[in-house]
């Protein structure tokens, strides 16, 4: 099945300010791709060509096999710049929003109905936009951004500005969206939730793409051959053992330890030598950096 | 030019709607009739005019005027003079009765009337507008001189003074051939009336294309403040976006000036009848063409205001930015009087040539009728070359600066994207 979005190349300045130069990634039908990067990265341009808000100046953009512009009744974007129409009524919201996806009324009006109840808002269907708290608001813009159903979602921080219990209720919506076959691509600053819900990521950086790929990979790719087993056995000196250090405890007491093998030397034969000497091993897993850290040593340059 | 797309009506239907119920639109549109109501009740306590509307305020009052013949020329009254005019033999027996009400006023005529001496009138101090009429009125006028010219001249003649005092000259319209543009009284009439109710239209419809310019300039201002524009541009084009708008809020502007026009002929029945009347005479060969320079006025100011409201960081910076638009527009009405006395002096037909001014100015021009046909070909190809350029144009600018948040295009940012597109 063709990938839902293919970007090739992407160029915009502003001025004379390059915003995007020569992005090119792919996210594949039924995902969840984490689309991450600093403050001005690039990222809201580069989300605003796929949109066909704005005209790149060189490259190409495939989205559901169209050009730019075309299909839009098939795609779902809650921009990071987001506000609503503050004296309307929020069930007349989403029926406008869905109409201008090209809902007929009555459809825009079911769909609606339901959507407020998925986001927990059904009883204020009758309110005004302006009596709404602000994490009511995010959740009426969700609703409005997947009111027509739309095969690629794309959302721009999603989670701002969100308590945890809608964190939470935002994040079990996403999940629902892509376990109904929808494509979805997340951008956000909240590490911790891009880790539990991406497969794979793309992180821009002063307008160019410096990572991409499965987060998985990424995460092993910043920790090759490092292992994490407890309890401490003090493996230093070994042969095969780079560098072992003991992972620490809130309190101060070791709980474990961080290894990292020397070039050549896989985790299994490693675990083969420590099981055949009979090591009292509890935990022996493959070490991964948080992405939080990735992203600053990538951000920062010291990758 | 615009596409009219699906969305484009749904976005023209949620425009008007919207706006419609909002509570300032409703108090503007009330706020016009209510203050001719107002208007109209003030003019018939304090203006004067309406005979019938004081006979009734009045009723009881006697319009009768006292007459004391000192020169022998009113020795007896005729049947219709007796119901206005009463004989006295002495002013005390005047006075009294003047004093007791049963007399508006009295005039005494001098024993000299027929030699220049001039006839003196009386009212009491209270005797307000009753006295006035009475005393003022073209009927004790004729009376006096009926009397003076009675022995002096014959019957005909007489006649022929009484309709001159009477009856309005009813001028004669020459066309530029020299021959009459209307046959007689009636039509004079219409085309005087045609004229007003022309020149009532072509400021209905300035007024209406200001109103719905006003709308789309806040509008496009306050969704731009509330964030909500780029939600609605994922799902729309820019240009069905602003054809949208300006449709919506036109349709919009129209019930407005509708509600004023319908409550002004209501309010003033007698003169809505009129209006009715002089609206068969107008030329429907001007209604054609000022509707013409309507449609062409609005598309191109709506245009520009919407795209003002969107340059705009803020409500205040739009207007001030929609100010100069505004201005070009008002120059016409500024000349307004020179324009009267001749509709085709030199600067006129300048202003009728340019496309920012020439809506209105052919507006205010072509009620005056005999409007060189250049001037109408120049001004509507003008326009109709400029205002798919400015819809062109203002759908770029519009599409670009709608998401420039906290920061005004520059010049150089305005001629870039026009370039780009």
């Amino acid at each position: 099945m063709p990938a839902a979005l293919v970007i090739n190349h992407l160029t915009k300045s502003f001025a004379n300010v390059a915003a995007v130069q020569d992005v090119s990634f792919e996210v594949e039908r039924g995902a969840i791709f984490g689309l991450l990067g600093p403050n001005g990265a690039g990222k809201t341009t580069t989300i605003r060509m796929i949109m066909d808000i704005l005209k790149p100046d060189s490259g190409q953009i495939q989205i559901l096999d169209h050009a730019p512009g075309l299909g839009r009744e098939k795609i779902g974007y809650l921009p990071e710049e987001r506000g609503l129409y503050r004296g309307l009524r929020v069930l007349d919201t989403l029926v406008y929003f869905g109409e201008l996806k090209g809902l007929t009324t009555a459809r825009a009006r079911a769909r609606a109905l339901d959507l407020l109840k998925r986001v927990e808002l059904d009883d204020r269907a009758r309110a005004k936009v302006q009596e709404l708290s602000r994490g009511m608001q995010q959740k009426l813009q969700l609703a409005a951004t997947i009111i027509h159903q739309p095969d690629l979602v794309i959302l721009d921080e999603p989670f701002q500005g969100l308590d945890p219990v809608n964190v939470d209720l935002i994040r079990r919506l996403i999940r629902e969206l892509r376990d109904e076959g929808k494509t979805i691509i997340l951008s956000a600053h909240e590490m911790h939730l891009v880790e539990t819900l991406c497969e794979r990521i793309a992180l821009i950086n002063r307008g160019r793409i410096v990572l991409n790929g499965d987060l998985a990979a990424i995460k092993r790719q910043f920790s090759p051959n490092a292992l994490e087993v407890a309890p401490l056995i003090g493996v230093g000196g070994r042969p095969g053992v780079a560098k072992a250090e003991p992972v620490l405890n809130g309190d101060g007491r070791p709980r474990g330890e961080r290894i990292t093998l020397e070039a050549g030397v896989t985790p299994q034969v490693f675990l083969k030598q420590l099981v055949d000497e009979g090591a009292p091993l509890e935990r022996f897993e493959i070490a991964s950096v948080p992405l939080d850290e990735i992203f600053v040593r990538v951000v920062t340059g010291k990758a | 030019m615009f596409g009219m797309t699906r969305k484009t009506w749904t976005i023209a239907r949620h425009e008007y709607l919207v706006n419609v119920k909002r509570g300032g639109f409703i108090f503007a549109t009330l706020l016009i009739p209510a203050l001719g109501l107002i208007g109209v009740i003030i003019a018939a306590f304090f203006g004067g005019q309406t005979v019938s509307f004081l006979d009734e305020q009045f009723s009881g009052a006697t319009q009768d005027v006292g007459v004391i013949d000192r020169s022998g020329l009113f020795a007896t009254l005729s049947a219709d003079d007796a119901t206005s005019f009463v004989l006295y033999t002495d002013e005390a027996t005047a006075q009294a009765a003047l004093l007791d009400g049963r007399l508006a006023g009295y005039i005494i005529v001098p024993s000299d009337f027929a030699t220049g001496g001039a006839p003196r009138a009386f009212v009491r101090g209270e005797g307000g507008l009753s006295s006035t009429i009475a005393l003022e009125s073209g009927r004790l006028k004729r009376f006096l001189i009926r009397g003076l010219l009675t022995t002096q001249v014959d019957p005909v003649r007489l006649d022929q003074v009484e309709r001159l005092l009477q009856d309005d000259l009813n001028p004669v319209a020459l066309d530029s051939n020299g021959k009459p543009t209307t046959a007689d009284a009636d039509a004079i009439f219409s085309a005087g009336a045609g004229f007003i109710i022309s020149f009532a239209v072509a400021l209905l419809l300035f007024i209406s294309i200001f109103t719905s310019a006003g709308y789309l300039l806040r509008s496009v201002g306050e969704e731009k403040e509330n964030r909500v524009m780029e939600v609605v541009l994922s799902s729309v084009t820019a240009a069905d976006l602003l054809a949208g708008k300006v449709i919506g809020l036109g349709a919009l502007g129209l019930t407005q000036v509708g509600v004023w026009l319908l409550s002004g002929v209501l309010i003033t029945g007698g003169l809505g009848a009129l209006a009715a009347a002089a609206t068969a005479a107008l030329n429907p060969g001007i209604l054609a063409l000022a509707l013409a320079y309507f449609i062409l006025g609005y598309l191109m100011f709506g245009t520009l205001m919407a795209t003002a409201g969107s340059l705009g960081t803020s409500m205040r910076e739009s207007q001030q930015i929609a100010g100069i638009f505004s201005f070009m527009a008002a120059i016409p009405w500024m000349i307004n009087g020179l324009v009267f006395a001749n509709p085709n002096f030199i600067v006129a037909r300048v202003l009728s040539w340019f496309p920012l001014t020439a809506p209105m100015m052919m507006m205010i021009r072509l009620p005056h009728g005999d409007i060189p046909v250049e001037d109408i070909v120049i001004s509507l190809v003008g326009l109709v070359i400029t205002v798919p350029v400015v819809v062109w144009g203002g759908a770029k600018i519009f599409r670009t600066s709608l998401l420039m948040y906290g920061k005004r295009m520059s010049v150089k940012e305005i001629w870039t994207t026009l370039r780009a597109a």
